[in-house]
């Protein structure tokens, strides 16, 4: 009898470490009942075989700075197709990618169910939001629920669109503007030809329309020993060091290099697309990170990642119990 | 800062290693610190306050009437946790077994625990006795596993448990915690069922020896009484040793077990 098993197996160990018990599939429920009612924690049932930690082990959110709490922020993917075919783009964004936009009803919904649901900022990016005719509106759903930050390439701020950059909050929405270095040629060699000049002078724009301005940079992580000339810059540009955020290169979507992220080593950034909730923004485009393909209600899906977190670091605390190197 | 009294306990499972770790942790912060030493066996715990190598045991209740025995009354028990202090033997079977108290096992078979173990073992005879059968007219079916161990470690127990489903026997005696510990009837309906509960009696108990001054126990057993439930830096300790609260002991807890370790003639190294 599994119970018996059970009570006799974890008598044997110190709190933290785990057991593991054939199990019976019509007993999980009576295992997950079991450790519920005793303080032990059921760490996973795989191929028939419970693993159970005595005690409930440590709190795997504790770990965590407050800004880094899955739900804390919530990205949204306005759309999909940008003006920019960066050579490195995560979600393989270009002037040829389908837009696959979210639409207003839904970012509208999502702000005030992410209100709701304790997030605290929402994140806009894309694709290139400003392609969207009805980005003001969407911005304006956002801000008037929660604090808000935009990306951009900072290259479209001509006509309509600087138009409707005018009818946003600065009070209450950021702009986060990409730029890969100091000089020109090697933010135009992943971008393309004369897009650092206008990035750069869309900076200057928008910090002159009264934008907190942030600059978001991506590097080969090769690079990432070189930062100081870059930071003294954008300090001329006048970007505060804070808002000066420099980023390693993600292998995903049409990068061929950079860092491999896993749902196991990325503390989860909730997504939303017009596909589904992912894990993190830089694989919004990967099905391997999907989390649900029900946006609704958001509280669930923010729910679901902060759950599968959880079992991720706890299976991996197991695992280490399993490996002890002495 | 006055010498660490020395605790002894035994190591019935790794975790007694974590319990006295947070208990030393705890008194360290105070004006009685202690540290502790852990033995194999209550045998040897005993024989290690009598000659002095400890100055408190953690003592089961049998082992407490062994000391008790040994230093001819002399020795005094500080504390106990809560749960000691109304510690219970049940009789547990297969519901629809046609047993409804203890006089229905006549002519049954019983399965104890450890022949150390208090509740597993000793004072079900005892109970057996007080109830009217004789030695000869219930089968016992003893199972003797960790001997030395007063039946801390629960095997015996969950040993007679599986004896009983696998019709070995038909039931089985086992302490209150054990019973807590399978989730009582509430987890497995239709498995287990309680048809006879012993009156509460006491369990282990923090014992020392006259030669330990009331000076040196008191600020002690002061500061263990304001070990708190409800802060977050005790409550671990708290839940691993198994209880809310520690309490002054509960002398007339331990009547039963004299007796019935007299009539038993039960060994003085166990």
């Amino acid at each position: 009898m599994v119970i018996l098993d059970l009570v006799e197996r974890i008598g044997t160990v110190a709190d933290g470490a785990t057991v593991t018990v054939p199990l019976d599939p019509a007993d999980g429920a009576l295992v997950a009942a079991w450790c519920a009612r005793t303080g032990n924690e059921l760490v996973d049932v795989v191929d028939g075989v419970a693993t159970v930690r005595r005690g409930r082990g440590p709190d795997p959110f504790a770990e965590l700075s407050p800004w880094q709490l899955p739900g804390t922020r919530l990205w949204m993917y306005t759309n999909f197709d940008c003006n920019l075919a960066c050579d490195y783009c995560c979600v393989r964004s270009s002037p040829h990618a389908r837009r696959r936009a979210l639409g207003a009803d839904r970012v509208r919904r999502l702000a005030t169910e992410a209100a709701a649901a304790g997030v605290s900022e929402l994140i806009l990016t894309g694709g290139e939001p400003l392609l969207l005719p009805d980005i003001d509106d969407l911005v304006a759903a956002c801000t008037a629920a929660l604090p808000t930050t935009l990306l951009t390439n900072g290259m479209l701020f001509r006509g309509r669109r600087l138009d409707a950059l005018r009818r946003m909050d600065p009070a209450r929405l950021a702009l986060q503007i990409s730029l890969d270095s100091p000089e020109p040629e090697p933010h135009d060699r992943h971008r393309g030809r004369g897009t650092w000049q206008r990035a750069v002078d869309g900076i200057r724009l928008a910090r002159a329309e009264g934008f907190r301005v942030r600059v978001a940079a991506t590097l080969p992580p090769e690079q990432l020993h070189t930062l100081e000339p870059f930071h003294a810059f954008l300090d001329g540009l006048g970007i505060a060091r804070e808002d000066q955020v420099i980023r390693p290169l993600a292998r995903r979507g049409v990068a061929e290099s950079g860092l491999e992220l896993t749902v196991e080593s990325l503390i989860p950034e909730v997504t939303v697309t017009a596909e589904g909730v992912y894990w993190h923004p830089v694989s919004a485009d990967h099905d391997d990170q999907l989390v649900t393909r029900e946006l609704f209600p958001l509280e669930a899906a923010i729910e679901e990642v902060r759950r599968r977190f959880a079992a991720d670091r706890r299976r991996a605390d197991a695992a280490a119990q399993w490996f002890p190197c002495a | 800062m006055s010498k660490p009294l020395i605790v002894g306990a035994v190591a019935y499972t790794p975790n007694v290693v974590n319990i006295w770790e947070g208990m030393r942790g705890y008194f360290a912060d105070g004006p009685a610190p202690m540290d502790f030493v852990l033995f194999s066996n209550y045998g040897s715990l005993v024989d290690a306050l009598l000659d002095g190598t400890l100055d408190i045991a953690w003592n089961t209740n049998l082992a407490w009437v062994r000391t008790v025995g040994r230093t001819q009354g002399a020795c005094r028990a500080l504390a106990m946790r809560d749960t000691d202090a109304v510690f219970q033997t049940l009789f547990v079977a297969r519901p629809g077994s046609g047993l409804s108290g203890l006089a229905d096992l006549k002519g049954r078979r019983l399965a104890l625990g450890s022949r150390d173990s208090a509740q597993a073992a000793i004072l079900p005879v005892h109970y057996l006795g007080e109830a009217g059968l004789g030695a000869d007219e219930v089968e016992l079916v003893r199972i003797n596993s960790d001997v030395g161990k007063h039946g801390d470690t629960g095997r015996s127990e969950l040993d007679a448990l599986r004896a009983v489903l696998d019709d070995r026997a038909d039931a089985a005696a086992l302490g209150i915690n054990t019973w807590e510990a399978i989730g009582r009837e509430e987890l497995m309906p239709g498995a287990f069922e309680v048809f006879w509960e012993s009156p509460t009696y006491s369990h282990c108990n923090f014992t020392a020896l006259p030669r330990l001054s009331e000076e040196r126990t008191r600020p002690w057993v002061e500061r263990l009484f304001a070990m708190d439930w409800d802060n977050p830096e005790h409550r671990p300790i708290l839940e691993m040793e198994g209880l809310r609260q520690w309490v002054p002991p509960r002398l007339a807890g331990y009547d039963s077990l004299f007796e019935a370790v007299r009539t038993q003639g039960i060994s003085d190294r166990w």
